[in-house]
């Protein structure tokens, strides 16, 4: 049963938001796609806050967070949410342009559970968007302690 | 000299200021300061003055001595230190000599001149033309030739010596002027000794003493001791002082009745005598001894000016090295590096022929050195033995281990650079083997068999050889030494503060280095992206585009992926300076054939012969060995495509240190001319559409293998093919472990 909890989607270059978009798209999920352009603005979606205040319960399926961010940079959004008892259990995939050594080994002490470079190559990249929408949106099973409160 | 103390103690014991009695040449009386009242007398009084005065007698009573009267009372109310005149008593003229001591007016009664001596006043036209010639001298024994003909020329002495003292004490006689009937005793060197200390004493107090004949019966002073202070009549000032028996004995081994002293005196200290002898006694009165008192101390300052001035164009001319040395310095690595690479200057910094810097028992030299253990034992001890500053021209006579390298060593002036270890500056002079003539045996014993004190009875030369010994350091050098000392702690403090700043400034230019790259890293990266993506969006969508624009669709991506892959690579590049290397002992096979395994999609459908020997493990950051093997691996594929079969072999060996590892292919080479150029970033020797690539795999495989300690090399020929080889290090424990047990 595929999970039907939105997608957040933190990216704040257009272009890649639309190649991105574009890439999920072919991905053909059912997910809705939730998109936030900053850290802040991520955080509030996460914690149904500011224009996020009324918007329907539930933690996303999948968290798919560019490292550099306007206001809050992607590894604050990323601590945040595995420091939270309530949100660390949502999957977070980090998006970045880079292959810095000191990022990747510091998403992964924050706990992220995976981390993509964006590859210069569409196909790749797609391929990348894809492997990730499907196994986190639709493969993935939430914990169960998730879908106990769910239900 | 240790073996001359004895004598130098036994002298030391005879009462010399205090003898208790005058030599006959002339006659003393002590008259109290207020009534002229005779405190003491000489016995011989009335021989000179023509009255037998007795202690208590008032000199004013007495109409003869009415002139003595006057001009002491004239002399006493004025600031005349001495008092010289010819007075007269009884009709007749009498010189007379006073000074004021604690125990009375000390008056001396002498002959006047006579008629044929010169005057006093006449002298002062000759010693104003003596101070012209002496002040044209070019140097200190110049002044002293000049000086020796004009204390003899006014004297009519037999033979005038000057001699100077060393610090030891020893006197060298620089300069003689004779009339033959006195042997020579030019360049001969007398022991310290025959001086004993009180007597140098004396020369500084009192400038000038006659001996008028060895032979003479000594007058006794009456009463010896003073009713003013109840202490025996001190004559330390007295010219008519008569003077201690071993001295006279000395004289008379010597040959001489008569002896006179000028004291030359340099900032006080007693730098040598002017010494005048005859063989028969005689008279030099008391005009004359003032006219040569008044010479020695033009004498005196005159030498003393010519020796600062050379003291000062040698202090000079060390500082002008020091100078020229420290700025050498200041752009060397270290101050240490900067002293070797400039060992003429290092050297000429202390007139020295080697020096050496021993820091951290690191020891480095220059010119003619003892062997480094030897040195480095040397610093040990000066640091044992607390040496901050040590000059010594007789390294062996100080230190045990001074004999063995005497040779280059016996001179060592040694500077101290570190509180707290054995770090020294020093510098080495060799030994010189001097012959120096003595004016007879100083090493005979003093003492006779009465044990009664007695002088040297021969004169003759007895030469001696002086071996591990060097030429002294002036004091030029050793404060030449001190100062560059101050200098080298001022520059290496001024070096650490300079380094810790690069260091800061390093780190920042680094930290921007860093933020720089990851700034290409993401935002050049996107671009590129963007264009890829947008371009095959575009084709995807536009399916129907005619065969021409699919092609332009195509280059577009395709240029923009080249651009990225630049991007990454030159990114990966970068990172290699910065990120640690995890180094371990790495299965090359094992990386070969993973290799093989991810160049697999570029090996489909060629035909390629591999031969793939047995590799040694290598040491090393696995990841990073891997990018090596894959660099290489795929230049030998890509390069061979024309080739059916292309041969790809890989092999490697191992010696003590390293292991080597080659991949050679039969592909299309290069020129051995452009060799250089195969490893530079962005260096391609082939033309971009016959074999893609970004330029960079070789520059990124010799910084990783260079980043090991390692290095890479390649050998071509156009049209035969490729073969390129790096080593790598052994693993460093291994290594050591080996040479413990080797």
């Amino acid at each position: 049963m595929a999970d039907l909890r939105p997608i957040l989607l933190v990216e704040d270059n257009p272009r890649d938001l639309e190649l991105t978009l574009a890439a999920l798209a072919k991905c053909q999920l059912a997910n809705d796609i939730v998109v936030a352009r900053d850290g802040a603005e991520a955080l509030d979606y996460l914690d149904s806050k500011g224009t996020y205040k009324d918007r329907p319960p539930g933690d996303p399926a999948v968290v798919l967070l560019d490292l550099k961010l306007p206001k809050v940079d992607g590894l604050q959004v990323l601590e945040k949410v595995k420091k939270d008892p309530q949100q660390r259990q949502i999957p977070v995939v980090m998006l970045t342009s880079s292959r810095e050594e000191r990022d990747l080994v510091k998403s992964y002490e924050l706990g992220v559970n995976a981390f993509v470079v964006k590859p210069v190559d569409f196909n790749a990249f797609f391929e990348a968007i894809q492997d990730l929408g499907m196994f986190w949106a639709v493969l993935n099973e939430p914990p169960p302690r998730a879908r106990l409160k769910e239900a | 000299m240790d073996h001359l103390l004895p004598n130098l103690d036994a002298c030391a014991t005879e009462p010399i200021r205090v003898p208790g009695a005058i030599q006959p040449y002339g006659a003393l009386l002590v008259v109290g300061f207020a009534d002229l009242d005779v405190l003491h007398r000489s016995a011989n009084v009335a021989e000179l003055v023509g009255l037998d005065l007795k202690p208590g007698d008032r000199l004013s009573v007495f109409p003869d001595l009415a002139d003595v009267c006057d001009q002491t009372r004239r002399w006493l109310g004025g600031d005349d230190y001495v008092l010289l005149c010819v007075v007269r008593i009884g009709g007749r003229d009498v010189q007379l000599s006073a000074h004021r001591s604690e125990q009375g007016v000390v008056l001396e009664f002498e002959s006047p001149p006579r008629e044929e001596d010169v005057s006093l006043a006449a002298l002062y036209p000759r010693l104003r033309d003596f101070l012209d010639r002496i002040s044209r001298a070019s140097d200190v024994s110049a002044i002293a030739e000049e000086a020796v003909r004009e204390v003899r020329a006014l004297t009519r002495f037999d033979r005038v010596l000057l001699y100077s003292f060393d610090d030891k004490g020893d006197g060298t006689v620089l300069a003689e002027d004779g009339n033959g009937v006195l042997p020579s005793y030019l360049g001969l060197r007398f022991p310290a000794s025959d001086i004993p200390p009180q007597a140098r004493d004396l020369y500084r107090l009192n400038r000038i003493r006659l001996i008028a004949d060895c032979d003479y019966q000594p007058v006794p002073i009456e009463p010896a001791v003073s009713p003013l202070d109840g202490t025996l009549l001190d004559l330390s000032r007295a010219a008519l002082r008569s003077v201690s028996p071993v001295h006279l004995e000395y004289m008379r081994n010597m040959g001489t009745a008569t002896s006179m002293s000028i004291s030359i005196l340099i900032d006080g200290e007693l730098w040598g005598l002017i010494s005048g002898h005859s063989r028969a006694p005689m008279i030099v009165n008391a005009q004359l001894r003032t006219a040569c008192d008044i010479l020695g101390q033009i004498v005196s300052l005159q030498i003393g000016s010519k020796l600062q001035a050379i003291s000062s164009a040698e202090r000079l001319e060390l500082k002008s090295v020091e100078t020229r040395l420290l700025g050498k310095l200041t752009v060397a690595p270290s101050y240490q590096r900067g002293l070797a690479g400039h060992p003429q200057l290092w050297m000429r910094l202390a007139n020295a022929s080697g020096a050496a810097v021993v820091v951290q028992d690191n020891v480095l030299t220059a010119g003619e050195t003892p062997p480094e253990r030897a040195i480095r034992e040397l610093a040990k001890w000066l640091f044992d033995e607390q040496h901050d500053l040590l000059a010594t021209a007789s390294l062996a006579s100080m230190w045990g281990g001074g004999e063995a390298i005497a040779q280059t060593a016996s001179g060592v002036l040694a500077v101290s650079i570190s509180q707290i270890r054995p770090d020294y500056i020093i510098w080495f002079r060799p030994e010189v083997v001097r012959t120096i003539e003595w004016g007879g045996d100083p090493t005979k014993p003093a003492l006779g068999e009465s044990g009664r004190l007695h002088p040297r009875k021969s004169f003759d030369m007895w030469k001696q050889q002086v071996r591990l010994h060097a030429l002294p350091w002036t004091s030029a050098e050793v404060d030449n030494a001190a100062s560059f000392r101050a200098s080298i702690q001022t520059l290496v403090l001024r070096l650490a503060e300079e380094r810790a700043e690069l260091t800061d400034r390093l780190e920042a230019a680094n930290k921007e280095l860093e933020s720089f790259s990851y700034s290409i890293s993401h935002d050049l990266r996107a671009p590129f992206r963007h264009i890829v993506g947008f371009a095959e969006l575009l084709a995807d969508k536009e399916k129907h585009l005619d065969a021409k624009s699919q092609h332009y669709v195509q280059t577009i991506k395709e240029a923009a992926l080249a651009a990225g892959d630049l991007v990454d690579d030159l990114l990966h590049f970068s990172q290699l300076g910065r990120s640690q290397l995890a180094t371990a002992s790495v299965d090359m096979n094992k990386l070969v054939k993973e290799v093989l395994h991810t160049l697999e999609p570029e090996t489909a459908g060629r035909n390629i012969v591999w031969k793939i020997d047995a590799l040694p493990h290598g040491y090393g950051d696995a990841s990073m060995l891997r990018q090596v093997l894959q660099n290489l691996l795929h230049n030998a594929i890509k390069y061979s495509k024309p080739r059916d079969p292309a041969i790809i072999s890989v092999r490697g060996t191992e010696d003590d240190r390293m292991t080597n590892y080659t991949v050679a292919d039969n592909g299309v080479g290069f020129e051995m001319a452009y060799v250089g150029k195969l490893f530079g970033v962005f260096q391609r020797l082939h033309r971009a559409e016959d074999f893609e690539g970004t330029g960079i795999g070789l520059a990124l495989v010799k910084r990783i293998v260079e980043r090991h300690g390692g290095w890479i090399g390649a050998k071509g020929e156009p049209g035969v093919g490729a073969e390129f080889t790096f080593a790598l290090p052994r693993d460093p424990d291994k290594l050591k472990r080996k040479t413990t047990l080797g």
